[in-house]
């Protein structure tokens, strides 16, 4: 057998364990959904699950207010994350060492907890309602709102994005900073064209986790978010498990799957542009 | 000739105890001057500090006879040229070039032919498209270079640029970096800790040691007389023999020279290679002649002349560089009489 023959097979051997995970957690299930999603409970095939999913009154608020939710959370996640970043990687002090010794902690409270802990600080009765009495002033309302999901959101996601937007800042050396501001460029230059260039690959990957990590959300939605309109996760475990529609909810399923297939698109063309660039 | 760079009193002291005190230097219009010394001497710490990447604790700074102490690095009149090259791999060389031009607000036509001349005085004509990736080493280090020379700084600082060269290469960047000095007619500090990059570029030298200024010489000169101990061991190959003070003359062995910087005591003879002659002992009938024993210990060939290591007994062993023909006279293991054309008399601490 030729050499480059036994690499070839080598190499299908060693990839052949991460394909077929991938095949069974991921690729047969969504094929199994869309198949399901098409089936119009008369023992025929249509695009009726998704014709309800459009036009349903209730289903479009639930995708207006999920992908609201979504899109405000990611940006404020971002803004706060690469906020935080920038400030640890270009300043110094006690502050800064702070920052860096806490911002990890909300990865290390399992997330029930963590909206458990939310509802009672942010709730009409919570801590924070409480503190606030005694000098006059009413807590608006934050949860059973979307303001309680975004809050959790911000929350769980902050961590994880800090430290990769973080660890790709702490990646642009300072010598090229340094050379920037020799050829005269300012501050607002300097971020603009070389620290968000150098680091944007990073922060769509951290994009990508959060509008994924988000718009599949189930317990700060289901625990802190309002009866109606109410996020897709909730929505599809409601369709699912309490009107056991199972057609209608894997139409939403493949649905979720399609906008993160979107956000999950533009991140590989991004990625395959610089590669070809690099070339 | 105007001073262009003066530096007065510049002290930056950093935690570990390393920085500078005390820094006067003047660099004049069009000259080449090099801050040579060993790693930690501080002559990097003088160049950032003319470059406004660090703040001094004392000091000031003029430039064209304009204080720029106060100024941050986009606000000097100057442009470094970096170790590490430092072009923005995310940018095309073209963009490298003309980003400094645009924020100075040069139109668009003439900043491409500017970058387009700087890129042919630089040998490196039609690298306009390529990545910085895409680029060795040396052709890095000519976009870096064409980068600064574009934005006509007052003062172009070079922090060894070529130290991440191989050996011809560095050569080769040498002599394209005289020829650009002779041609642009710039004011350039450089910094490097190679001797042989700046006795061959440099207008004048500032050696550093320990934070201060040893000598401020010509190349010729720093060689030829090194004002201090520290310099004489620094520049050049040197031997050192102990000496001593006899009345008006200072005696090593049996030869001896006048005490012209009036030393006293014990003192540190310093000779270079190419002062030391060797003669074989046959020729004097007794073998007590003219100049001090010796018996040769090593005889290297370096090409066009050889290096000759002479066991001195009591002085150590003696570097002599001898030509071809000499080297034909002499055996490993002979014994030789040492003489020693010229020295410079050392205090010895």
């Amino acid at each position: 057998m030729r050499k480059e023959v036994k690499q070839a097979i080598g190499g299908l051997i060693m990839v052949s364990p991460s394909f077929v995970l991938l095949l069974v957690i991921v690729v047969i299930p969504i094929v199994q959904s869309f198949v399901t999603s098409l089936s119009n409970g008369e023992g025929g095939y249509d695009l009726s699950r998704y014709q309800f999913l459009f036009t349903d009154k209730g289903m479009r608020s639930n995708i207006l207010f999920t992908l609201k939710v979504t899109v405000v959370s990611c940006a404020l996640v971002l803004l706060v994350s690469y906020s935080l970043a920038l400030y640890m990687r270009f300043s110094s002090g006690k502050l800064v060492d702070w920052i860096r010794k806490t911002y990890m902690i909300p990865l290390f409270i399992p997330g029930v907890i963590a909206t458990y802990g939310l509802m009672n600080l942010l709730g009409n009765h919570g801590w924070l309602a409480r503190l606030l009495l005694p000098l006059g002033m009413t807590l608006p309302r934050l949860i059973f709102d979307e303001k309680g999901i975004v809050i959790a959101n911000i929350w769980f996601n902050i961590p994880f994005a800090t430290m990769l937007l973080s660890s790709a800042l702490t990646g642009i050396p300072a010598s090229i900073i340094e050379s920037a501001r020799d050829t005269g460029a300012g501050k607002l230059r300097i971020f603009l064209r070389f620290i968000f260039p150098l680091s944007y690959k990073t922060f769509l990957v951290a994009l990508t986790f959060v509008f994924m990590g988000v718009i599949g959300s189930f317990t700060a939605p289901f625990l802190l978010g309002p009866n109606a309109p109410q996020m897709l996760g909730v929505s599809m475990q409601q369709v699912f498990g309490v009107f056991q529609e199972r057609e209608q909810a894997a139409a939403m399923a493949f649905f979720t799957f399609l906008l993160c297939s979107v956000l999950g698109y533009f991140y590989i063309r991004s990625m395959a542009g610089e590669e070809a660039a690099n070339r | 000739m105007s001073v262009q760079l003066a530096v007065r009193g510049l002290t930056k002291r950093y935690k570990t105890g390393e920085g500078v005190t005390g820094i006067n230097l003047e660099v004049n219009k069009g000259e080449l001057v090099t801050l040579l010394g060993p790693s930690g001497c501080g002559k990097t710490t003088v160049l950032r500090g003319i470059g406004g990447f660090l703040e001094p604790d004392a000091g000031e700074i003029l430039i064209e006879g304009k204080s720029v102490t106060k100024l941050p690095p986009e606000k000097r009149p100057t442009s470094m040229v970096f170790q590490s090259y430092n072009l923005w791999p995310h940018m095309s060389v073209y963009d490298n070039l003309a980003f400094g031009l645009k924020i100075r607000g040069m139109p668009k036509a003439d900043i491409k032919t500017a970058v387009s001349d700087a890129l042919r005085l630089v040998r490196l004509p039609g690298a306009e498209k390529k990545y910085p990736t895409q680029l060795s080493g040396g052709q890095q280090q000519r976009v870096a270079l064409a980068r600064s020379l574009l934005l006509k700084p007052a003062v172009l600082l070079l922090d060894e640029p070529f130290s991440a060269l191989d050996a011809k290469l560095r050569h080769e960047m040498r002599e394209e970096l005289r020829d650009i000095q002779t041609q642009t007619g710039l004011t350039m500090v450089l910094v490097t800790h190679d001797q042989d990059e700046a006795l061959s570029l440099s207008n004048r030298i500032i050696e550093m040691n320990h934070g201060h200024i040893e000598q401020i010489a010509q190349p010729q000169r720093i060689y030829n007389e090194p004002e201090t101990l520290y310099v004489a061991q620094f520049i050049g190959k040197m031997n050192f023999l102990e000496g001593v003070v006899d009345g008006e003359r200072i005696r090593v062995g049996e030869l001896s020279w006048p005490n012209a910087k009036r030393l006293s005591g014990k003192v540190k003879v310093a000779v270079r290679p190419e002062d030391v002659g060797l003669n074989a002992s046959s020729n004097h009938q007794d073998g007590q002649g003219q100049g001090l024993p010796g018996k040769i210990k090593q005889i290297m060939i370096l090409g066009h002349y050889a290096e000759v290591s002479v066991d001195m007994d009591r002085h150590g062993t003696l570097k002599a560089f001898q030509s071809k023909e000499a080297i034909e006279r002499l055996r490993t293991g002979e014994s030789v009489r040492v003489t020693l054309a010229s020295m410079i008399a050392y205090p010895n601490d």
